[in-house]
């Protein structure tokens, strides 16, 4: 902006800018103003977070409240501590977990040596992830619920379990749950970044070791492996800084009263009491620790990124 | 020499072996689910099974008489439809803007664009403004919040960056303007980019089901197909025999309804699929041609 202004000696000057580039103007302005009312004046309602806002005023008309809503997240209950325990530990436990099989999963298809058995590994396994999250729960539950799934009534029947395991409900399974969901999930999709890498190592490496001698194991050790790690490192450090977002869309059909003391994030937690109990000015405090943490999160892996890979993610 | 062959072999079989354990954990979920939903309900015993029990469709034929669910394909296609081509439209115009370096304030737009990727105002402000606007309890709220992709706009943006200039200048010499040029010239020539764009778009609106939670769940008319699905899920625990009175089905079981919604759900994806994936594969190459 400052250099344009600078450019532009007069009035006149703008004007007759603005008049040459009409059309391109016309062409931005639905998405500058779409943005603006959606993603900016939002914003603004932050304020809310710090006065008491009932819904039919304006902002602006509750009594200022000062920092009262950000005292009773974590003050008053053991929610902070368990919303925070929760969400850390489903997205760390998810992204090494999901990260990590789909490197080992990509250098196991790699040595698959029929070209078309491979094509088909991969188009199954990428199915999953681009079903929404009610059709997962709905597959997930077929298989799993107590009384109708079909494991767990194979299991039983099968005499490995002496009754059906509460998966979907109990607070014991939480975590696994949602970390074994999220790997199966995302698997493909990882291992076709991870696959991206791994054609980009050029084929004369290979050549020169079996000239050499080296068997399979060495070339993965010693020439693939190599080649996969800056990818790897990116797509970790880039993902570490979404740590704390959790998709509502995934919480919101595996949440349940009976286990939601190990299974609520933060974004079902702003939702719930926003949403549902309609206390706003609590809420919006909440969802504004979680984006301001957020941030710096964001920042400093940023910041590490740039160290390690000089490459920066913003 | 013998003994890394036969290293070689035993990794081989292993391998075969996993790779058949992955694909069956992968995709038999969703072969259960459609077994279950062409089985006859009668027949079907616990546990899991490999092929369908007495294929019979009288699943599919009373839940496609039903009104509500033909009520939620109505929605569910106009949404992915209108809510793709809108967006389209608006990113796709927006990103030919930007992408010319002489427009003014250009530089301040594509921060403008860009910051909003990486924060926002959160949940409950994002709904008092849409309560506001008016928007709740409105099918607008599909379209409208959702017609600016900044991811998209710097996918479209690479790609009319990678149009040769001297087109749009022979075209600018014959006395086009731009917004001429956008729709004669850019949108045909950026035909994959739309198309891989476009697909995603309509994934996800298809996908879509936390707005009707929140905006719109007051508004039986306005379901799309995978809100009536989650919504009869969440009921299931409580009371599957209200629920079933809801949607007017008594005769088939729970479970089957279930399993036919989802599978009925799930098909336009799975039709488009073979497309989306090889879109998708080509789509994160853009991605890091980028970077």
């Amino acid at each position: 902006m400052a250099k344009v202004g600078a450019a532009v000696k007069s009035r006149n000057d703008v004007f007759k800018i603005i008049s040459n580039q009409k059309y391109l103007i016309v062409l931005v302005l639905p998405a500058f103003i779409l943005t603006l009312v959606f993603s900016y004046i939002p914003l603004a309602g932050w304020f809310i977070a710090f006065s008491d806002y009932q819904l039919g005023f304006s902002f602006f008309s509750g009594g200022w409240t000062g920092l009262k809503q950000f005292r009773l997240f974590f003050g008053e209950t053991d929610d902070a501590f368990n919303i925070i325990r929760n969400t850390l530990a489903m997205n760390v436990m998810s992204l090494v977990g999901g990260l990590g099989i789909a490197f080992i999963f990509s250098l196991l298809i790699k040595e698959v040596s029929s070209g078309r058995a491979k094509k088909v590994i991969q188009i199954i396994t990428f199915f999953p992830y681009f079903m929404s999250w009610v059709i997962l729960y709905s597959v997930i539950y077929s298989l799993f619920s107590t009384s109708t799934g079909a494991i767990n009534n194979f299991l039983v029947d099968a005499g490995v379990l002496k009754e059906s395991l509460n998966i979907l409900g109990d607070k014991k399974y939480s975590w696994t749950l949602i970390v074994l969901v999220n790997i199966w999930n995302t698997l493909g999709y990882n291992s076709v970044i991870f696959l991206a890498s791994i054609s980009n190592v050029p084929t004369d490496l290979y050549e020169a070791a079996s000239i050499d001698g080296a068997g399979r194991l060495q070339k993965a050790i010693y020439i693939t492996i190599p080649y996969m790690l800056p990818t790897l490192l990116v797509l970790f450090i880039m993902n570490s800084g979404w740590i704390l977002n959790s998709g509502l869309d995934q919480y919101l059909v595996f949440t349940n009263p009976t286990n939601r003391p190990t299974m609520e994030v933060f974004d079902m937690y702003i939702y719930r009491y926003g949403i549902k109990l309609m206390n706003y000015s609590y809420a919006t405090a909440v969802g504004i620790i979680k984006s301001v943490v957020s941030i710096a999160i964001l920042y400093g892996v940023n910041l590490l990124s740039k160290r390690l890979s000089s490459r920066s993610i913003i | 020499m013998r003994k890394v062959q036969a290293f070689e072999l035993l990794f081989d079989i292993f391998n075969a072996v996993l790779m058949i354990a992955v694909v069956l954990v992968m995709a038999y979920p969703f072969l259960y689910v459609f077994l279950y939903s062409i089985s006859d309900p009668s027949r079907l015993k616990a546990g899991l099974m490999f092929w369908p029990q007495k294929v019979t469709l009288n699943s599919y034929k009373v839940i496609l008489a039903n009104p509500v669910i033909i009520n939620g394909v109505y929605i569910s296609v106009a949404r992915s439809v209108i809510g793709t081509i809108t967006m389209l439209m608006v990113t796709g115009a927006a990103a030919y803007a930007i992408s010319k370096k002489h427009l003014i304030g250009v530089r301040f737009l594509r921060v403008f664009f860009l910051l909003t990727m990486y924060f926002s105002g959160g949940i409950i402000p994002a709904y008092l403004l849409i309560k506001s606007l008016g928007l709740t309890n409105n099918f607008l709220v599909y379209i409208i919040p959702g017609m600016v992709s900044v991811f998209n706009m710097i996918l479209i943006r690479t790609y009319v960056e990678s149009i040769p200039a001297s087109l749009e200048e022979s075209a600018l010499m014959v006395g086009a303007n731009e917004l001429q040029i956008f729709v004669y010239l850019i949108i045909p020539m950026s035909t994959p980019v739309f198309a891989a764009v476009g697909l995603f778009s309509f994934v996800n609106q298809w996908n879509s089901f936390v707005d009707v939670q929140i905006y719109n769940f007051m508004k039986p008319d306005l379901y799309p197909l995978q809100y009536i699905l989650y919504n009869y899920l969440m009921s299931q625990s409580q009371s599957v025999e209200q629920a079933k009175r809801s949607m007017n089905v008594t005769a088939i079981s729970p479970q089957s309804l279930k399993t036919t919604i989802t599978i009925i759900t799930i098909l336009p994806i799975f039709f488009i699929y073979p497309v989306l994936q090889k879109y998708f594969v080509s789509g994160l190459m853009v991605g890091s041609i980028k970077e």
